[in-house]
């Protein structure tokens, strides 16, 4: 019968007409038959932070579609092309499907109570032995709030460890910081409708193009708009811009203190704001004269007409906006670098009406609910480590004696890491993350990861370059395989459905940890009641009750109803009261240093990382869409033409990148005036040529995020395979 | 009778439909006066957004086609993926492609995108050169549709498209391309792609179809190949002053084709004995065991031309457009000189078992025999000349074809006449002396017909490295590089050594040679070429 079948094949009797016949969607029309559902599914995307509504059809128990929610009000109707092919992903190879535990070297497959008893035990005695700090943990964007909100108790008061942070340390901790900083909390001020109503929009190292594309119809739509993008590559966003600012990398702080300088020197600025709601005009004013246009245009390789010409736009926009990304984060200085940006904001008033806000666009889909409802670098619902009204309002909140509550933050990310290799934490549980292609400086990291005695990794997808080091493998469900809600960088809170069922043994993140809790004999004291996330909603919306991301205001079938509600309304600050002390926002002094790894004779090249649309982060998901994988499959590196001629390199040669701590072989090289003479730049998604061998492991001292964005390297021709 | 598209888009039922209209976006109702339409904000006012889809129906001497407006496309790729997704196709198959552009230098550099799907052309070679008429141009609406069903998988529309639109679905056996999404346009939706575009760069309009073929500039783009091949209806809008600066970034990475083994075999072999029969025919020395094996051979190769075919059962379908299809054309003669050469067999059989009777008009079938094989070989070479294909596109084809036939069927007649004369031949064994010695005019014939098609091969060569046309110059590139110019050298060298070793009486090592070196060189006339097509990404895995 299958030899009847091949001949028929072979012959080209059979052409596959069922697998490519055409039907009829009963919402969409003729389409593929492949693609026909029988019903449809809300949720919000699991990629990026933008937060598109989307609809999956599913058929027979399987995702076999995806569509963009046209009445969402964020992206309505459209996706980028990793939505677009997100119901793969549900059927996609690669994933772990069962627990795996090391045994004599190798990884073997075992029950949960096994796994979870084992996770217990062996992270029990390493608490006994060296104290609750043994143990850091590190989660994720990726996860649901609520199930975010659920680890930060597991880990803060049932494992008792302080050292527990997020991989969004690695993406947006610096505006975090920064705007804690200026306004005294988190939060980004804005929406994306200012997007389309703001007469001058200024992108700083955002590409949005291809890291946000949702977002880049809101500029097409504002046609009244001028668009400024400082970037020192000429970015697919660039090439939107109005005005493309090609700074030299790092020099963002001496163009913003510029833009100041001329603007207090124009009188370009808001005095009745800056009297009623800022502190420290005066110093700031001081502080920035020295940057005078002429002294910005030497650090910056900017015309001082260039600079002049921006900060009139700016200056005289009726409502300003800035936009940033990883191009301010991942930096040393990125807090101090968000601030100076706050500082544009708050002197010209630019904050708090349409079209005016200093707006972080965020990196994950969940990374802002990890930073509402997070137990890492603050307590829940936005409240201070060391305020003790928000410790005790919290431990009457949670029924607890207030000494559980830590008074201070525990290690950071890259902190956790130190400790790893230097032995003060003796176990690492990561979730949803992989911290062997995202973290930098990979041989420090390696080592961590060989250092710990015991490494849990939980994560949806197995083997990944980290699950390959664990002790432990936790297999759990991904986006769609779970209920719950996200916040995208608008405060939005959105929410995320199940669509199918996880495969396997795999388990819901929220799950495990109940389940965990459960052996550990908290499960009661810290989640009384709970069985689905929406319990732990329930819970948070009493936490977050009062606070300014307040949860109480709307359910669960209101935000899906409604596709999302915003915490704080449409915009914050609109009556100019800031949540510090006086209510004021603060002004602060940034100076602009060199970036700390400055190219020579031996490293002469600055190595700028970044992403393309086509992948997503590690590529753990990505990787595992044909069709996205296939668009894009390796790593390519840009060098300008000039510095191509002189090493006599062309286009697809093979090269390797050296950084003073190691090597990236077999890149293929891409020739082109994308980039500046003297900087290369290469996308840090592939394992395969990971660019966190070579990047430096340089952290900000406020956030603790890391410099991504600048290091030394040289480019060697790579020897013939 | 025109597509109902506006009536339909504002009737339709369904909520999917998304529209940016001036008035804002408006949300498919059943009527009308029920859509929903979500203003813009006041600030922004009414915005000049058109419909993505024509909203009036198609008048006498109109079609549809897409725009693509360089100038919004940010290079998101949501298209390529929409038709995927709309079609249901694997990842290694695109019907709608993206390509990237660049110009200037750092810190004014420009860089740009195209988005192309099928360009329904005015002159769709695809049409014209489909030997099975699988492809229509849609009367009503100027879409050029392709039927699977119809298709045999022979790919000749995948060399005549100057676009490389059409693709061969290997799973299938049948080529497959963009048909505008008809079936979503008839149900009041825009395409696929135009909807799946967050920006709005793809759109479907109308064109004049007269006047579009007076002046169709605004199909001229960078990074796509001359649209006076096939007039290209899709309309591009191009940035302000690049048009002359922008390149495409894929110029590099120039990857060898399809080598389409069973062709490089069919056609070598086909000349081989239709230049045998020539030469046999010529000295008067068609036997029946030489003309039953020169039918053997003949049956092989056009067996094996069948396995070239995506839907081999179907090969019979190739006859049909013999009207205006070379393909069509090359099978009809190739098949009759098959017919001809067994009638010949026939009789020649025939006339030796009674060799009393001569049968009448013998002569003449051999004289028809060897016309057939002739036009066959010269339909087969002229199946190639595409502008598409522009190292194909030489008057060198078809001279090549010819001459591989002369040289080599100089070769295979040797081989023949070495063997031992039969019971049936015609004349006693001892009379005949063997034809081809050293000095004698068969063996100078062969030595000159091998120089001849080494000087053609020269030429091209020469003719390829100083073509203006890009493609042409990357075919050179291709057959001087690494990875292919041992094999080139090989053959240039295999040919002329085989009339040597002719020369010198050893028939058999001197065809297995020059077979050898004929057989190279059709191997590197498929992998060589360089087709026509738009720009496409830097870093990709397919070639298409």
């Amino acid at each position: 019968m299958r030899l009847f079948h091949k001949l028929r094949r072979m012959a080209g009797i059979d052409t596959a007409q069922s697998r490519y016949a055409y039907g009829k969607d009963s919402r969409y029309g003729y389409v593929s038959e492949s693609r026909v559902a029988d019903k449809w599914v809300k949720t919000t995307c699991g990629y990026c932070s933008v937060g598109c509504g989307m609809l999956i059809g599913v058929k027979d128990g399987k995702a076999v579609a995806a569509r963009g929610n046209p009445d969402h009000p964020v992206n309505r109707g459209k996706l980028c092309p990793k939505g677009l092919s997100e119901h793969h992903i549900l059927d996609a190879p690669g994933r772990a499907t069962q627990p795996l535990l090391r045994k004599n070297g190798k990884l073997e497959p075992v029950s949960w109570d096994e796994a979870l008893e084992t996770m217990i035990e062996r992270i029990g005695l390493i608490q006994a032995k060296h104290g609750f700090g043994s143990l850091g943990v590190v989660g994720t964007g990726q996860l649901l709030t609520e199930e975010f909100y659920t680890l930060g108790k597991l880990v803060q008061l049932g494992f008792r460890t302080p050292n527990h942070d997020g991989n969004t340390t690695l993406c947006m901790a610096s505006a975090v910081s920064g705007y804690k900083l200026s306004f005294g909390s988190d939060g980004p001020p804005g929406n994306y409708t200012d997007l389309e109503t703001a007469d001058v929009i200024l992108l700083i190292g955002a590409n949005i193009a291809d890291n946000h594309p949702i977002l880049c119809n809101r500029l097409e739509r504002n046609k009244n708009r001028t668009l400024i993008v400082v970037d020192p590559r000429v970015t697919k966003t660039a090439m939107m811009a109005d005005i493309h600012l090609p700074v030299k990398p790092r020099s963002d702080i001496a163009l913003i203190n510029g833009i100041a300088h001329i603007l207090i020197r124009d009188g370009l600025i808001n005095r009745d704001y800056i009297g009623q709601h800022t502190n420290g005009f005066d110093e700031l004013a001081a502080f920035v004269l020295k940057f005078t246009p002429q002294h910005v245009a030497e650090v910056t390789g900017l015309s001082v007409a260039q600079i002049e010409r921006v900060a009139s736009l700016y200056g005289q926009a009726k409502a300003a906006f800035i936009g940033w990304t990883m191009g301010v984060n991942h930096s040393t200085q990125g807090a101090a670098t968000v601030t100076a940006i706050n500082n544009l904001a708050l002197i010209t008033g630019n904050i708090g009406r349409t079209g005016a806000a200093p707006f972080s666009i965020t990196g994950q889909c969940n990374a802002m609910g990890t930073r509402e409802a997070g137990f890492t670098s603050s307590l829940p619902g936005y409240r201070k480590f060391d305020n003790p009204d928000d410790r005790e309002a919290l431990a009457a909140l949670w029924g607890l004696d207030v000494r559980y509550i830590p008074k201070a933050r525990g290690l950071a990310y890259p902190d956790i890491i130190e400790a790893a290799v230097t032995g003060k934490i003796k176990a690492l549980w990561f979730i949803a993350t992989n911290p062997a292609v995202s973290f930098p400086n990979y041989s420090v990291l390696e080592q961590a990861l060989r250092s710990v005695e015991f490494l849990v990794v939980q994560d949806g997808f197995h083997p990944t370059p980290t699950s390959d080091f664990a002790d432990l493998v936790l297999p759990a469900a991904i986006w769609g395989e779970k209920e719950g809600t996200y916040t995208n960088s608008e405060r939005r809170v959105s929410k995320a459905n199940r669509i199918v069922a996880a495969p396997g043994e795999a388990r819901a993140d929220f799950d495990i940890f109940l389940d965990l809790a459960e052996r550990m004999g908290v499960r009661d004291v810290l989640y009384p009641g709970w069985s689905t996330t929406q319990d732990a909603f329930r819970e948070w919306q009493r936490v977050s009750a009062g606070r300014m991301c307040d949860y109480s205001q709307f359910t669960w079938d209101e935000i899906e109803a409604a596709g999302g509600m915003q915490w704080g309304g449409e915009r914050l600050y609109s009556d100019g009261v800031f949540p510090t002390a006086d209510g004021r926002a603060k002004l602060h002094l940034v100076p602009c240093e060199p970036f700390l790894e400055q190219p020579n004779k031996e490293y002469d090249f600055i190595l700028n990382t970044g992403r393309t649309v086509e992948h997503w982060h590690t590529r753990t998901k990505t990787a595992q869409v044909d069709m996205l994988n296939k668009m894009v499959p390796n790593a390519w590196l840009e060098m300008n033409p000039i510095d191509a001629r002189r090493l006599k390199l062309s286009s697809h040669d093979r090269v390797t990148l050296v950084s003073r701590r190691s090597k990236v072989a077999n890149l293929e090289l891409r020739i082109t005036a994308i980039v500046a003479p003297g900087q290369v730049f290469m996308p840090f998604h592939f394992s395969e040529s990971n660019s966190n061998l070579v990047t430096l492991g340089a952290f900000d001292p406020i956030s603790r995020e890391p410099n991504f964005k600048q290091c030394a390297v040289r480019v060697e021709k790579s020897a013939a395979v | 009778m025109a597509l109902p598209l506006h009536e339909r888009a504002i009737d339709g039922q369904s909520d999917a439909l998304v529209r940016l209209t001036e008035d804002g976006i408006v949300f498919g109702a059943a009527k009308p006066s029920q859509a929903t339409v979500i203003p813009f904000p006041s600030p922004v006012g009414p915005a000049a957004f058109p419909l993505l889809i024509p909203s009036r129906p198609l008048g006498e001497g109109e079609q549809y086609r897409f725009h693509f407006n360089m100038t919004k496309c940010i290079g998101c790729r949501s298209c390529e993926v929409a038709c995927n997704e709309q079609n249901g196709n694997p990842a290694d198959i695109l019907w709608r492609r993206i390509g990237e552009l660049e110009a200037g230098s750092y810190p004014d550099t420009q860089r740009h995108y195209l988005s192309m799907g099928c360009n329904h052309c005015l002159d769709a070679e695809c049409v014209k050169g489909c030997p099975v008429d699988a492809y229509k141009k849609d009367p009503v609406t100027g879409i050029v549709l392709h039927s699977a069903d119809a298709c045999i998988g022979c790919q000749y529309c995948v060399w005549n498209c100057p676009y490389s639109v059409p693709q061969f679905n290997p799973e299938r056996g049948v080529v497959g391309k963009c048909d505008m999404c008809k079936g979503r346009l008839e149900d009041g939706f825009e395409p696929a792609c135009v909807n799946a575009c967050p920006e709005s760069a793809i759109e479907i309009e109308i064109v004049n179809m007269a006047a579009w073929r007076e002046n169709y500039s605004g199909a001229e783009s960078p990074g796509m190949p001359s649209a006076v091949h096939t007039i290209s209806t899709t309309r591009i809008t191009l940035p302000e002053n690049t048009e002359s600066v922008l390149e495409r970034v894929d110029a590099g990475q120039i990857r060898p084709e399809h080598a389409h083994l069973s062709l490089v075999f069919m056609t070598t072999l086909m000349q081989a004995v239709i230049g045998a029969f020539l030469v046999l025919l010529l000295r008067r020395e068609l036997d029946a065991i030489r003309l039953g094996l020169l039918l053997a051979v003949a049956g092989i190769a056009l067996t094996i031309s069948t396995l070239h075919l995506g839907r081999p059962a179907y090969a019979w379908r190739a006859l049909k457009m013999w009207r205006r299809s070379w393909l069509s054309r090359e099978v009809m003669l190739f098949t009759l000189f098959l017919f001809a050469l067994t009638a010949t067999t026939a009789a020649t059989v025939a006339a030796q078992f009674h060799s009393v009777l001569t049968p009448r008009g013998l002569p003449q079938l051999e004289w028809l025999t060897a016309a057939l094989g002739l036009a066959g070989t010269l339909a087969s070479a002229y199946i190639y000349l595409v502008p598409a294909r522009p190292s194909w596109n030489m008057r060198h084809t078809p001279i090549d074809f010819v001459l591989t036939g002369a040289f080599l069927g100089s070769l295979f007649a040797a081989v023949l006449c070495e063997l031992p004369r039969s019971l049936f031949s015609r004349t006693p064994l001892a009379e005949l002396p063997s034809t081809f010695v050293a000095g004698s005019l068969p063996t100078l014939l062969a030595v000159g017909f091998a120089l001849a098609w080494l000087l053609n091969q020269g030429i091209r060569l020469y003719r390829l490295r100083r073509s203006s046309l890009f493609e042409a110059r990357a075919t050179f590139s291709l057959l001087s590089s690494e990875l292919l110019s041992r094999r080139a050298t090989a053959s240039l060298v295999l040919v002329p050594l085989s009339v040597l070793i002719l020369a010198s009486g050893h028939p058999l090592p001197a065809l297995a040679v020059g077979w050898a070196g004929a057989l190279l060189a059709r191997y590197l006339f498929f992998v060589s070429v360089v087709p026509l097509n738009m720009a496409l990404t830097f870093v990709r895995t397919r070639s298409a």
